[in-house]
């Protein structure tokens, strides 16, 4: 019963953060002043931008105009592109897939290699390989996701010319990607899962395990690591925003055909119903995955579940 | 806490003030002293890879598609980057403290309007959002330092709310308002001064997100713009060449990678510090 009611206040504040989100990108728009000046091309004749405005409609009330924004969206309409003429919400959907296999596949080979160097080293700890693991993580966290794919690149495709730099349809085009973005979640998912899983191996159910005569291996994966999670399972939702923000930029390095892509390509061309459009979907993966995270919370730890 | 835990972690103390030392001594002694212009090239010694003599100067870090010295641009690029990024983190400090506090202390309405807002701002990838405002507004340096500062603060408030939460339970707080002390007065004497310790240290901590991100949307050509170097522009425009100069982009990561790394090293002890002193 409290589980429930913690979960339906949770989906309450996630609708919150959305309708906030929307105004957030909406009034964005009107911050210089007029929005039809903004979007049209920097060459527009007087006659150009007025037409262009009472097209959109920005001779509305902001309310008004925020109003239908707000009603249009809810119906899954989120204007139309202006480069391409079509749909925002086609664009999109058009390239969720290429940017939910990179993102995935990131998320899971660093997650389950994560977990494993983690443990590794919270069982070991202080041994040299806790050493090596920590600077592993240490380096990992260190460097932009833009430059450690250009590293790549250099090492990979121009001197051994073993994958391809750019491009997207097999799996040697996923490999370098899939590394880049991931490699700072690896480095987070370590520490995190190192430091929780010490702190677990110190309580007092450990030390009956270990008295039982247990081995240290079943204890960790029968014992502390379900507990451990509980943090290390937390924190995964926070870090979404950033695992999205970093998707962006390997993209554009990879040529990857993504919503990350789509985003730059728009903000450079000035096509901000595209841009309001990855930004809404953006904060309702993070919402939708953090409302995930709170369900699997609630079952790993019954103390709130009573 | 164990005899060889406190040495190693002093090591990494002693290891993070030597990368930071040395990175600020760099970005300010090389605009001062380095005899070569960060901005204007020679045409005849375009892309000479490091440690080549051209004339009479010596280039070691090579020279770009323009001829410029590399050391002398990332010695400017740095200190551009690493102001606007300390510049940002100050901003976004004192907003988020004053917010948090006043959510903290207040509590009520107030309290849910502010964490709402925390909700909101990191909702969105911040990345995203940096775009969207910039792309608004115009790429210039002033620009980037706001919307860097305004978009940073929402983790500061959530700290300094929490923590205001336990300090306005203390006894003193209540002796304090006996006293007829108004809320204000209040808040930022008595207290803000028991929440900048773990301020500054989260403070240190988030340096390296800020760095990384204003290093990107330099990489994305919406930071500052061209001809002034920053860390990330440096790359971006390093990587269209990076067939045949990969030193280009390889020496401003690099020098991210020191920054962030003694940043968190730094951070990290702070908080082990901070942690065996409670206990």
């Amino acid at each position: 019963m409290k589980g429930l009611r913690f979960l339906l206040s949770r989906a309450a504040q996630g609708l919150i953060v959305m309708f906030g989100v929307s105004a957030l990108v909406f009034f964005a728009l009107f911050l210089t002043g007029d929005p039809a000046v903004l979007m049209m091309a920097p060459d527009s004749t007087a006659a150009e931008i007025d037409a262009f405005r009472e097209a959109m409609g920005f001779d509305d009330p902001i309310i008004v105009q925020y109003g239908r924004f707000l009603v249009d969206a809810l119906q899954g309409d989120l204007g139309s592109s202006l480069r391409y003429s079509r749909p925002a919400m086609d664009l999109l959907t058009e390239r969720l897939g290429a940017t939910a296999l990179l993102a995935l596949s990131a998320l899971l080979w660093s997650s389950l290699l994560g977990f494993l160097l983690g443990a590794i080293a919270a069982v070991r700890k202080n041994s040299p390989i806790d050493f090596a693991i920590r600077v592993i993580s240490l380096l990992g966290q260190a460097v932009p996701v833009f430059w450690l794919a250009l590293m790549l690149i250099i090492l990979f495709s121009l001197n051994l010319r073993w994958l391809p730099s750019s491009g997207y349809g097999s799996l040697s085009h996923l490999v370098m990607p899939s590394v880049a973005l991931g490699a700072y979640y690896l480095s987070a998912i370590t520490r995190l899962v190192r430091s929780s899983l010490i702190e677990t191996l110190g309580e007092n159910y450990v030390r009956t395990a270990r008295a039982k005569g247990l081995t240290e291996w079943r204890i960790v994966v029968r014992h502390a690591l379900r507990n451990a999670m509980i943090p290390v399972v937390t924190l995964q939702g926070m870090y979404l925003a950033s695992l999205m923000g970093g998707a962006l930029v390997t993209e554009i390095i990879f040529a990857w055909p993504g919503i990350g892509r789509l985003a730059v390509e728009a903000i450079q061309n000035r096509d901000f119903p595209v841009v309001q459009a990855v930004v809404l979907f953006a904060a309702l993966v993070f919402v939708v995955a953090n409302f995930l995270v709170d369900v699997a919370y609630t079952w790993l730890n019954p103390r709130i579940r009573l | 806490m164990t005899g060889s835990l406190r040495i190693k972690g002093n090591e990494d103390a002693a290891l993070a003030v030597v990368l930071l030392v040395a990175a600020v001594a760099f970005c300010i002694l090389v605009p001062l002293a380095w005899p070569l212009d960060p901005l204007r090239g020679d045409i005849s010694a375009t892309f000479k890879p490091p440690m080549t003599v051209v004339g009479d100067s010596l280039h070691p870090l090579g020279t770009d598609q323009l001829g410029r010295d590399l050391l002398a641009r990332l010695g400017l690029g740095t200190l551009v980057s690493f102001g606007i990024v300390l510049i940002a983190a100050l901003i976004s400090v004192v907003l988020g403290t004053a917010l948090g506090m006043i959510a903290g202390y207040y509590g009520g309405w107030v309290d849910a309007l502010i964490m709402r807002l925390v909700d909101i701002q990191l909702a969105v990838p911040f990345i995203l959002l940096i775009l969207l405002l910039v792309s608004v507004l115009g790429p210039s340096m002033t620009n980037l330092v706001i919307v860097l500062g305004l978009t940073g603060w929402a983790i500061f408030a959530r700290v300094a709310r929490g923590r205001t939460l336990e300090v306005r339970e203390l006894e003193y707080i209540d002796a304090s308002r006996a006293m007829g002390l108004s809320d204000m007065t209040i808040i930022f004497r008595h207290v803000l001064p028991n929440i900048i310790g773990p301020q500054t240290v989260l403070l240190t901590l988030d340096l390296p997100r800020l760095i990384i991100l204003e290093a990107s949307v330099g990489f994305l050509g919406l930071g500052v713009q061209p001809p002034m170097p920053t860390l990330g522009n440096l790359i971006g425009e390093g990587r269209s060449v990076i067939l045949i100069a990969n030193w280009l982009v390889l020496y401003p990561g690099l020098m991210i990678g020191a920054l962030v790394i003694g940043c968190n090293l730094l951070g990290d002890w702070l908080v082990r510090r901070a942690e065996s002193k409670v206990s």
